[in-house]
């Protein structure tokens, strides 16, 4: 399946802003299920400076530099994304299971299990802790399949949370959505990450986009016509498997991978320093993915 | 052990004695008292100086060093800095046991710079187990963000900093790697600069290997890493006045010849660092940091940091800057890291280490945290991520309940712990000024490395730290520890190496235009804080002289003269009329304007606010100059001990040690300054300043009408403060009257301190600086020139009579005008100046909210 992604970021700032330094992780990366075909950046007003380049996690990102005063900002970015089917929804009991995984990761025995463990550290917004691991640790029998106790969590947070748009935002921390059981894709992916973690399984942040029109017959998921978010497990020896507690489904052909890291932070749609002017200023963001 | 007499020269009295401790190493003793062979002359020599001889050649020490300005800031203390202290008695090092240690320190900036090269590229290390990927990867110092960063050249450590004990075994041991920003260095040399002026024949027939090697290899190396063409403009970042070691950054800076930035002066255009200057943006080739690598960029690291450069991770990323040590080094300073450099070695270079780390735990490590736990008695602690104002915990030291707390600590977060062995370190014999005697300290000694084309240039010597007390474990500045000059005794004499043996070559054009803008705003405000200052002193020591005289002051002059004090300063409501206590008891007033450093408008206020810019400005001054604010500091602070209330017989002479050293200083900036832009608005600021001072004090003094005989009085007050009553008698030879006293301070072109030689200056100053730049704006006059020469205009046409008359309401109306006018006009031309030529950007703000990850 082919899409093509329209995301448009404006900012208008109030006073003029003499000068603008920008890191926009908004380029979608390939992965084994994705492909990039086209991409086009085009900043409003022009960009002094603008390079592309790949950070730690290999994702693609674009820094840009405004030096002449503006009062308002255009990041127009489109994509054209193949993206192939994986995952296929079923009986997930497959892979190692859970004291298997625990085991596996301890031992480290490949390079690719070693190299994951960095996904089981603290990381700027999320922190392991034991009111996660109580919360998580239900579905996570010894026995049982690590993939398919992934699954039942994602399930879980899907029917125990409130998706709330008013309820947080970046800056929520997590306890605070584990307290209120509310909250969007970034704070469910963030919980299930954390719950991870505190239970010894490597996860990341995923983000990206999802289908904004559905096809027909079909339900409009949620998070459509914005950027999405998700997570990934790794089972030691099968790899990395993402899972979307937001819609209570394993991405498969409508998500579209823009990044991944150890959690917002790492892969933040836009970051960057502005000086003078500013002020209040307002925000509009506009996502468009159809299949081409 | 017996005392050991170490004085060879029988008839020397009271004789020094050193015996060092049972157990320790000690570097000048052997066990069985005798003292090594390497110190013998040195000994001896001191020895024959004797307890009087010593104090003398430390207290010389300690005035140099003050002189130069050498301090140490105390962490999150605002202006409060420590003296360097620094030992008469230098660590001695043989040659033999030198080159073991140097071959030691250039392998292991070798091993470090390929770990670094490592963790920011393919991990190997990682992959291949030597190091457990928590070790580096949870480690808040690893910038994922500077992952494939590079600058040219084989190495990417460029300097590294090691901190060595000597065991009770003897041998050397590792205890910390400083590679982020190594400090110490220029310590190291002024160390030395003070020994040779100290005991200048001890240190040659010492034969003690020269230092300036070391800072040759760097220079040569800073010049090399530059990416772009051309003579390469190297600066050194520092991140401010207040940072600890500032004093080394301003050294450093003028010793290797480079600016001294801070991060505002910086600025990232087209993919290039510029330094702002006065005459416009300069490329920035290299950047020597003193600023820790989170603080160095708010786009992609601490988004709150004030002290760095937006976007300068980007330009480093495309090639177009070089960072000295490059962002991301910081995560080699990990003390966990001793635990695997031998697997390292023998990864990297498949051999042993032959400089060995003082034994290490990591409690990220199973079995480490066992170890430590069962052992926590004798062990020194240490954070895995050092942090600003953290001290190594030695647990020998803690009580049942400190120890518990530690643990419950450990336990917490065990990877962000360390543990090391609490290896006692080597004594060396320190001068104890207090017993006169030398006693035993332990010391540290800090080595450094340079890059230098394919190896290491290991500095011949290094800074050895000495505890400040027989009882203290660890030995840090922040604690109060002294220093000691470290002696790399050669086998051979040395010949005479400094800096300038190198064919340099200098950048083209005005040496000016390396000077940020920012510093020269500072010696402008230094000009106009140090200038107000003066007058105000001049003004009250003329007040209390008059206050205190032999006649008692007429009611009027009495009232006029104490509003004026308010009047200049602007330290309302003060004597204002109706403040009938106030000016009846006028002493504590007075007393709050010249002491109350919080009040605005007090001389002491704007004493410390010059010294502040001082401060900020610090390499453009001379060392004589160094040595008069240092004065001036004493003087200050000595002031409330000579002001105390009730004990005025004359308060006025006080005051005189201010004055005097406030006019040392305008001389020194006549004589000593090259005439660049820092001079030229130096000069500004202090002509504006005595400008709007000036007529401040004549409209106080001399618009208000009084009584004849009063009038005099007032009259002869405003001559004193402008330092002409004794030329006013000489050239009238009568008592003053209003319009020759008129004559003299506002129009006489041949006093400088009148108000038209003033105007006479700054117009000067500023068409120079016009046509300095560009030539078709010459032609058109600025805005400040437009108010200066309407100031200047309103002044020459002035009839001195007219303005002396009274007007039909009995007031002095024109007088009132004139100087009401001048005041306008020339505070805008002041704030036209700022406006014009110091940049006022505000702060970065981040665009989105972002979190720094950091500990807790």
């Amino acid at each position: 399946m082919i899409y093509r992604i329209r995301h448009i970021t404006r900012y208008e700032y109030q006073k003029p802003v003499s000068q603008c330094f920008n890191k926009a992780h908004l380029l979608p990366r390939s992965t084994n299920t994705q492909r990039c075909l086209e991409r086009k950046v085009s900043i409003s007003p022009n960009a002094d400076w603008q390079r592309e380049h790949k950070d730690y996690f290999g994702n693609n990102y674009c820094y840009f530099m405004l030096q002449e005063p503006h009062r308002s900002l255009e990041i127009d970015i489109t994509s054209r994304i193949d993206v192939k089917p994986s995952q296929p929804e079923g009986s997930l009991d497959l892979g190692c299971s859970v004291a298997e995984a625990t085991a596996r990761m301890v031992e480290a025995a490949d390079e690719a299990t070693l190299m994951a463990r960095e996904f089981l550290l603290d990381s700027a917004m999320i922190r392991a802790n034991d009111d996660l691991r109580d919360y998580a640790k239900a579905s996570f029998k010894p026995d049982r399949s690590l993939l398919a106790s992934v699954r039942e969590i994602t399930q879980r947070i899907f029917e125990d949370f409130t998706y709330d748009p008013e309820f947080s935002t970046i800056a929520t921390p997590l306890d605070e959505v584990l307290k209120h059981r509310r909250g969007v894709c970034q704070d469910f992916a963030h919980l299930a990450i954390g719950c991870l973690r505190s239970l010894g399984f490597p996860a990341r942040y995923v983000s990206g986009y999802l289908e904004t029109l559905p096809p027909p017959g079909q339900e409009k998921l949620v998070g459509a016509d914005a950027s999405h978010a998700w997570f990934a497990v790794y089972s030691p020896g099968d790899g990395w498997f993402e899972f979307d507690p937001t819609n209570n489904n394993m991405p498969s052909g409508q998500h579209i991978v823009t990044a991944w890291g150890r959690d917002y932070e790492d892969v933040a749609p836009l970051r960057g320093v502005i000086f003078d002017g500013g002020g209040k200023q307002t925000l509009d963001v506009s996502v468009d993915v159809a299949r081409v | 052990m017996a005392t050991k007499n170490l004085n060879a020269v029988p008839d020397v009295d009271p004789k020094i004695q050193y015996q060092p401790w049972e157990g320790r190493f000690d570097e000048a003793c052997q066990k069985s008292g005798e003292i090594r062979p390497h110190w013998e002359y040195v000994l001896n020599a001191l020895t024959q100086l004797g307890p009087a001889g010593l104090l003398d050649r430390q207290q010389k020490a300690q005035r140099i060093l003050r002189d130069d300005g050498a301090n140490y800031n105390q962490v999150g203390e605002k202006s409060k800095s420590r003296e360097w202290q620094l030992d008469p008695v230098p660590m001695l090092i043989d040659s033999e046991d030198w080159s073991r240690i140097e071959s030691g320190l250039s392998e292991r900036a070798e091993l470090f710079d390929l770990i670094l090269r490592d963790l920011y590229g393919p991990q190997e290390l990682i992959r291949n187990r030597i190091l457990p990927p928590e070790l580096i990867l949870s480690h808040s110092s690893f910038l994922r963000v500077c992952h494939g960063l590079s600058v040219p050249g084989e190495q990417q450590l460029i300097l590294h900093a090691v901190d060595m004990v000597r065991g009770p075994d003897g041998t050397i041991q590792v205890v910390a790697d400083r590679t982020q920003a190594p400090s110490g260095a220029g310590y190291a040399l002024e160390n030395r600069l003070v020994m040779s002026r100290i005991l200048p024949s001890l240190i040659r027939d010492s034969q003690a290997h020269r230092l300036a090697l070391f800072f040759q290899a760097l220079r040569r190396k800073l010049n090399n890493l530059s990416p772009n063409g051309g003579t390469p403009r190297v600066v050194i970042l520092t991140p401010g006045a207040y940072s600890e070691t500032y004093f080394e950054h301003t050294y450093l800076a003028n010793y290797l010849g480079y600016s001294l930035v801070q991060g505002g002066d910086l600025t990232v255009r087209d993919g290039y660092v510029w330094l702002k200057s006065l005459d416009g943006l300069h490329r920035v080739d290299v950047i020597l940091r003193r600023v820790d690598d989170t603080w160095c960029d708010p786009v992609e690291l601490r988004g709150d940091s004030h002290l760095g450069v937006p976007g300068l991770l980007e330009v480093v990323r495309a090639g177009n800057v070089a960072v000295a040590n490059p962002l991301g080094s910081g995560v080699l300073e990990n003390p966990a890291l001793h635990k695997y450099m031998p697997q390292v070695s023998h990864f990297f270079l498949g051999r042993e280490l032959s400089l060995p780390s003082v034994h290490t735990w990591w409690l990220g490590d199973p079995d480490d945290r066992k170890y430590v736990f069962a052992n926590l008695d004798n062990l020194i602690i240490k954070s895995t991520h050092r942090r600003a104002g953290e001290h190594s915990i030695y647990t020998g030291d803690l009580n049942d309940e400190q120890r518990s707390q530690v643990r419950a600590k450990l336990a917490r977060n065990p990877e962000r712990w360390a543990a090391q062995i609490a290896n006692l370190p080597s004594t060396a014999p320190a001068w104890n000024r207090n017993k006169s005697n030398l006693q035993p300290r332990p010391t540290v000694i800090r080595g450094f490395a340079v890059a230098d084309d394919s190896s290491y240039t290991v500095m011949s010597g290094g800074l050895t730290r000495v505890a400040s007390s027989s009882k203290q474990t660890v030995v840090s500045n922040q604690l109060g520890a002294s220093s000691k000059d470290t002696w790399v005794l050669a086998s051979e004499p040395q010949r005479y190496t400094t800096l300038r043996d190198q064919q340099t070559t200098s950048l083209t054009g005005e040496l000016s235009s390396d000077l940020p803008s920012r510093v020269v705003e500072n010696l402008f405000w230094m000009g106009r804080y140090s200038e107000r200052a003066e007058s105000s002193t001049r003004l009250l020591r003329t007040t209390f002289m008059q206050l205190s005289a032999v006649n008692s002051l007429p009611e009027g002059v009495r009232r006029q003269l104490l509003w004026s004090v308010t009047a200049v300063t602007g330290s309302y409501p003060g004597f204002n009329s109706e403040n009938k206590e106030t000016v009846a008891d006028p002493e504590p007033e007075l007393l709050a304007i010249i002491l109350d450093s919080k009040r605005f408008g007090s001389v002491s206020s704007n004493l410390h606010a010059m010294l502040n810019c001082t401060e900020e400005a610090r390499e453009m001054l001379s060392g004589d100059t160094h040595r008069v604010l240092s004065d001036l500091r004493d003087t200050l602070d000595d002031l409330p001990q000579q002001l105390r209330p009730g004990s005025l017989s004359a308060p006025e002479e006080a005051l005189d040690p201010l004055i005097t050293s406030l006019l040392a200083l305008s001389g020194l900036t006549q004589e000593s300054m090259i005439r660049g832009f820092g001079w030229r608005f130096l000069e500004m600021g202090r002509r504006l300043e005595r400008t709007l001072q000036s007529i401040l004090l004549l409209r106080a003094l001399l618009v208000p009408v009084l009584s004849e005989d009063e009038e005099e009085q007032v009259l002869e007050a405003s001559l004193m403060c402008g330092e002409v009553l004794v030329t006013y008698r000489r050239r009238y030879r009568s008592q003053p009257e209003l319009r020759n006293t008129l004559i003299l301070l506002l129009l006489d072109r041949t006093n400088p301190r009148s108000l038209q030689y003033q105007l006479d200056q700054l117009t000067q100053h500023l068409s120079e600086l016009q046509d300095a730049g560009d030539s078709t704006s010459s032609s058109i006059l600025s805005e400040e020139r437009r108010r200066l020469l309407e100031a200047r205009t309103l002044l020459r046409l002035c009839r001195p009579e007219q303005l002396a008359e009274l007007d039909k309401d009995g007031q002095r109306s024109a007088l009132d005008q004139l100087l009401g006018k001048l005041f306008t006009l020339m505070n805008d031309t002041a704030t036209l100046i700022a406006g014009h030529y110091f940049e006022h950007k505000s702060n970065p703000q981040q665009l989105v909210n972002t979190r720094w990850s950091d500990y807790e």
